[in-house]
């Protein structure tokens, strides 16, 4: 299991943590709960467990934000909550398992293929994010357009977003049946311990993409004409035309950006918890657009805030009660910030427009 | 004088209700023809048969041509008209993008511009010569911009697009006299450099100063035209529109 990163210190049994990562920890077995929970109450600040738990936090933040995204992009362009998002995360995440698995060669399309790991995630990274963007591309042909051409009332183009995810976690439960897949390991896991605090490179791929993906976008949305169009959209989708942009290229690209990064999230999180299932998209995808609620939703710090914020509400709640009471009391959390803030973190009020 | 735009006998339906019952026009390069009428008389409708809105908004073409250097726009997309013809319209009630600054509005209308930097440098020197108020105003989000600036911002990004015929709609709405002077001051200085202009006006007195020629349109019809000189003059229409 560990197969890099040196050899690792020993760490005090008051440091080794409770939850987290130290259930796969090879010393974990060593450590009976009731020792390390009566250690841990002996210190007296428990620094290393704060670090660990931010950690975590930032991991699972960065899994709602990198969704979130998806969600405050498509709503900033088209006001519209594609409510199909999460799912098409799970899709990404099963496009990354048959892609991955074909490029081994345990599994897929039978190509012969047995390629190196490495080699296998520096191709599946792309290759599922462009096949996600395209479901994406393909829902908003068939399902979305067509609604917007006719004029449709908002309630039906969200009610379509609801059937649509339907469609799709169903879809695959018909094509590939109620088994999960399990998804292969396509890098060897290396910890490093420092400290106390135990860090995964998985880890630290999965907050550093998520930044990454965050900048990306920043500098797209405020920087480029693309974005300025996408921007321009969601204030006066009339104008649009009338500057010589073609509405519908905006959306296809607003569509597969947010997309990309579902698919992007759906590697990540199958390399992370690699066990696969058709409902995989829709808690998750929830939670996701509550981020981006919170976070002011059609702005892209507001998804990454918010993502983040959930991470960290999540996290905290579980190091300090039990773990059943953490959606409760994160939701409750998220409920309070919308009190006091009813446009989210980020968000301001929107002027309604003829 | 070569015919930029021709309309010819268009007729044009929202849903079950023909708004413009065939009407011909023509706008010859170098111009300002000016489409005078009340409220509903379908000078809006016109405007937007000729720009191809995207549906819903826009209104359908049943019977009729719109024909710009000869060739049809009726099967055209709406933003191929501004992007491949050299087509801008400045809309009713201005539509600037509010969220964006000045600066990002008038870059924005150079999304489809393949002209090169210096001639969209020069044109964007040109628009803060022309409105020395949106230069000092360039970082400021345009919803905060006063109605006179608005419209001049939604002039500019109509330059921005790269026009030689430009099409608007009710521009004197809401702005007070002397902003609406200096407004039309600054369309004949546009228009003398070799901008033709479609003017749709309520203000038929402004309108008929200000332009070439004229036509006025009555709940969808054609009812008369002429030069300037002569509507003004004409009896009738002193009567219905220039009040007596």
């Amino acid at each position: 299991m560990i197969t890099g990163g040196g050899p690792i210190p020993e760490v005090p049994a008051r440091f080794v943590l409770r939850r987290g990562l130290a259930r796969t920890h090879p010393r974990r077995k060593a450590v009976p709960r009731h020792a390390a929970r009566k250690h841990h109450f002996k210190a007296k600040v428990p620094l290393v467990e704060i670090f660990q738990n931010i950690l975590n936090a930032l991991q699972f933040g960065s899994f709602y934000a990198l969704i979130a995204l998806g969600y405050t992009l498509v709503y900033g362009v088209l006001r519209l909550i594609n409510f199909a998002h999460g799912d098409i995360f799970m899709v990404g995440a099963y496009l990354a398992y048959f892609v991955a698995v074909t490029l081994l060669g345990i599994g897929g399309l039978n190509l012969g293929l047995h390629m190196d790991p490495g080699l296998a995630l520096a191709i599946t990274v792309p290759v599922t994010m462009i096949l996600t963007a395209l479901v994406g591309v393909t829902l908003e042909r068939t399902a979305y357009r067509p609604l917007r051409r006719k004029g449709a009332d908002r309630l039906y183009v969200v009610i379509t977003a609801l059937m649509a995810g339907l469609v799709l976690e169903n879809g695959n439960l018909a094509l590939l049946g109620a088994s999960r897949k399990r998804f292969p390991d396509m890098i060897d896991k290396v910890i490093w311990n420092l400290h106390g605090v135990t860090v995964t490179n998985l880890k630290v791929i999965v907050i550093v993409a998520s930044i990454l993906v965050f900048l990306l976008l920043q500098f797209i949305v405020t920087k480029t004409k693309i974005g300025m169009a996408m921007r321009g959209i969601s204030y006066d989708k009339f104008a649009i035309p009338l500057m010589g942009i073609p509405l519908d290229t905006i959306i296809v690209v607003t569509f597969v950006l947010g997309s990309a990064m579902a698919g992007l999230a759906g590697i990540l999180f199958a390399m992370s918890y690699p066990i696969l299932e058709p409902y995989m998209g829709a808690l998750i995808g929830w939670k996701a657009f509550i981020a981006a609620v919170v976070g002011g939703i059609g702005d892209i710090r507001g998804a990454i805030v918010g993502g983040f914020l959930l991470g960290f509400i999540e996290i905290g709640v579980v190091a300090v009660f039990p773990s059943t009471l953490r959606d409760l009391f994160a939701f409750s959390v998220l409920l309070i910030i919308l009190w006091l803030r009813p446009t989210g973190i980020f968000g301001v009020a929107q002027t309604t427009k003829i | 004088m070569n015919t930029l735009l021709e309309v010819k006998n268009l007729k044009v339906r929202y849903g079950n209700i023909e708004a413009l019952h065939g009407i011909s026009f023509d706008v010859k390069e170098g111009e300002i023809v000016t489409l005078i009428g009340a409220n509903g008389a379908g000078k809006s409708t016109t405007l937007m048969s000729i720009c191809r809105l995207p549906p819903p908004e826009a209104p359908r073409v049943t019977e009729g041509d719109i024909l710009y250097k000869g060739q049809s726009l009726l099967n055209m997309p709406p933003h191929k008209v501004v992007s491949d013809l050299d087509m801008a319209l400045v809309p009713e009630g201005r539509r600037i993008f509010g969220n964006l600054t000045v600066e990002e509005n008038l870059k924005l209308a150079t999304y489809a511009r393949t002209d090169g930097h210096e001639a969209i440098h020069r044109d964007y020197e040109r628009v803060y010569q022309l409105f020395p108020r949106l230069a000092e105003r360039k970082k400021q989000r345009s919803e905060s911009l006063s109605g006179g600036e608005q419209q001049m911002l939604a002039l500019g990004r109509a330059i921005m697009t790269k026009c030689g015929f430009l099409m608007l709609d009710e521009p004197s709405m809401g702005l007070a006299p002397l902003l609406m002077y200096d407004m039309f001051r600054t369309l004949r200085e546009l228009n003398q450099s070799g901008l033709t202009i479609l003017l749709i006006e309520q203000n038929a007195n402004l309108a008929l100063r200000f332009a070439h020629r004229g036509y006025v349109l009555d709940t969808g019809e054609i009812v008369a035209h002429g030069t300037s000189e002569e509507l003004l003059a004409d009896p009738e229409v002193k009567k219905a529109y220039l009040g007596g």
